[in-house]
């Protein structure tokens, strides 16, 4: 038998390795990354002291947006399913932000983890579901959470408001940061931002990210590897819940402002709507779908005033058909056409 | 000794009854080959085995009783299922394949020297690491696919046709890779295939199938030596 053993394999590697793993080629690669990390991380710092507040609150609603889609590329991008329900959970998160705000006077910071645990509370309870359903008849139980979320804010009125809403005060910037208020929206938003990107990836690069990619590839390859189906795809829903449950949180912050009509099932669609356009399981297209659910509708608002529903329609539409993998994908091919410098 | 029982396996998809009552045995480092016409049951048996349908009858391996389980629990007992079509995540690289291989292991310091073994069988799967498994040839991603499954140090190998749309030099290769592997390991293997004589080549007994029922079993010198098997399951003469 020709078959070489161990121990051989092991001398050929000391003695000479049959392929090199071009260290090089993996420094230049990760130190661009660390480039243009940096590069990010100075203009998102620096973005805010020369922008208008307007401009600069509609950049935080991008980072909120952003958090919330980063929670639905888990599940839809890595883990495969799908949820037609996000609004829903983005609202839990707001709802329950709102209510300590309003009724328990809690510091705001203590109701971030607060409404994102209640969010990954009820992810994990529509997760049991979904661990039975795939395709359409998972879609359409997800669509079901957001349609009966509103007429449900509306019926608890002591607590929710009804469909006036509450009222809230924002988070005042403190006196030693010398910031504005909507600059020190910001800067809370992007901490926390940064924060759950950071856990995403994380997440992701762990052994739960590869046996969530394992089941979105392939299921029963998953399921013969030991990978238990109904836990992860459970997880997969509460992460992702919670995710969206944070994003609806600094919402609360940054808007000061809930209603049951800021949380209708066009939230949920246009979030999924966000994130297939800036591209499924990549790890910007969160940000360029936080970009483009912000921006776009307004677009349509100024091409068109009367019909904007029907040009935003046909942006998403464009959109697909230059980029079908969505805006990352564009973005990487386009880059790849930049010839490399040897 | 025996390692694998199964007794009186019945196994289908829905109302539609594919196993009729399978029993065979084998003993714990043997190869053990599974031939039949299409239709047979030949994957189903094998899902049977893995957990990946649900069966009645008894399967134990080593003692231990695997009947009724979930997938997920037989591949913690030692249960490596290989599926027809190899089943590799095609957007994964090669190593991230390898990795979730050893999943039911979580971390270690051996999953380093497993890898180690891994590229000692199939070479060339090191060289193709960081590569996207899709982006693989059809014998590589079968390699792989093993390669895989080895990963969680099994104590029991079923392979689904591991020859499926490969090059007769590559199947071959993948055979004598596969012999290597039980001869080093000690890994009991069940593999079902088409290429009966390759099978036979390997294995210690034979098993022939039909319509849900085994209808032949032997060492694999008897089966291939077999006149009828030959002209009626095999479909020419050895």
């Amino acid at each position: 038998m020709s078959n070489p053993t161990e121990t051989d394999a092991a001398q050929e590697r000391t003695a000479a390795p049959p392929t090199p793993p071009r260290p090089a080629e993996w420094w230049r690669s990760a130190r661009r990354q660390w480039a243009a990390a940096a590069v990010l991380a100075a203009a998102a710092c620096y973005a805010p002291f020369q922008l208008v507040p307007f401009h600069v609150f509609q950049l935080t609603m991008v980072l909120v947006y952003a958090v919330a889609l980063l929670g639905l590329n888990l599940l839809v991008g890595h883990a495969g399913q799908i949820s037609l329900g996000h609004g829903a959970f983005f609202a839990v998160g707001a709802y329950t932000a709102a209510i300590l705000f309003d009724r328990w006077a809690l510091p705001y910071p203590l109701t971030l983890p607060v409404a994102a645990g209640a969010a990954f509370l009820l992810g994990l309870a529509f997760g049991v579901p979904a661990m039975r359903l795939r395709g359409l008849y998972l879609a359409l139980v997800t669509l079901a959470i957001a349609i009966f979320l509103v007429p449900l804010l509306k019926r608890f009125e002591e607590l929710t408001g009804g469909s006036m809403g509450l009222t809230l005060a924002k988070p005042a910037p403190p006196a030693w940061s010398g910031l504005a208020e909507d600059q020190w929206l910001y800067f809370l938003t992007l901490v926390v931002a940064v924060a759950a990107f950071l856990l995403c990836v994380g997440l992701l690069r762990s052994r739960v990210g590869r046996a969530l990619h394992a089941i979105r590839d392939n299921e029963g390859a998953a399921e013969v590897m030991g990978v238990r189906l109904s836990v992860h795809k459970t997880l997969a829903f509460a992460w992702s819940a919670m995710f969206a449950g944070t994003a609806g949180c600094l919402y609360t912050w940054v808007i000061g402002f809930v209603s049951p009509d800021s949380f209708t099932v066009n939230l949920s669609i246009t979030l999924l709507a966000g994130l297939v356009v800036g591209g499924l399981g990549s790890l910007s297209g969160p940000v360029l779908g936080g970009l483009f659910v912000m921006f776009v509708p307004g677009i349509a608002q100024d091409i068109n005033d009367a019909a904007p529903g029907v040009i935003f329609g046909l942006l998403i539409i464009a959109v697909m058909y230059v980029a079908p993998t969505g805006l990352a994908g564009l973005a990487g091919r386009l880059l790849r056409k930049i010839p490399r410098k040897e | 000794m025996t390692h694998l029982v199964v007794k009186d396996l019945t196994a289908g998809y829905g109302d539609a009854r594919v196993l009729h009552g399978v029993g065979l045995t084998v003993g714990e480092g043997e190869i053990c080959a599974i031939l039949g016409p299409n239709g047979a049951g030949k994957t189903t048996l094998l899902r049977a085995l893995s957990g990946m349908i649900r069966a009645r009858g008894t399967v134990t391996l080593g003692g231990a009783d695997l009947t009724g389980h979930p997938p997920d629990t037989l591949a913690r007992q030692g249960v490596a299922h290989v599926p027809e079509g190899r089943g590799t995540f095609m957007p994964l690289t090669v190593e991230e394949n390898l990795r979730l291989g050893a999943y039911v292991r979580r971390r270690g310091p051996e999953l380093e020297a497993d890898l180690d073994r891994i590229h000692g069988y199939f070479p060339v799967l090191k060289t193709r690491l960081k590569q996207a498994a899709g982006s693989l040839s059809g014998g590589e991603q079968q390699m792989l696919a093993i390669g895989r499954a080895l990963m969680s140090r099994p104590r029991l190998l079923l392979l689904d046709e591991p020859s499926l749309g490969l090059a007769p030099l590559v199947t071959r290769e993948l055979f004598r890779i596969v012999q290597a592997i039980n001869a080093e390991e000690r890994t009991t293997v069940v593999v079902v295939e088409q290429n009966a004589h390759l099978a036979l080549g390997i294995a210690q007994q034979a098993h022939v199938l039909e319509t849900g029922r085994i209808v032949l079993s032997g060492t694999a010198e008897e089966i291939r030596a077999d006149e009828q098997v030959a002209q009626s399951y095999l479909g020419y003469r050895v």
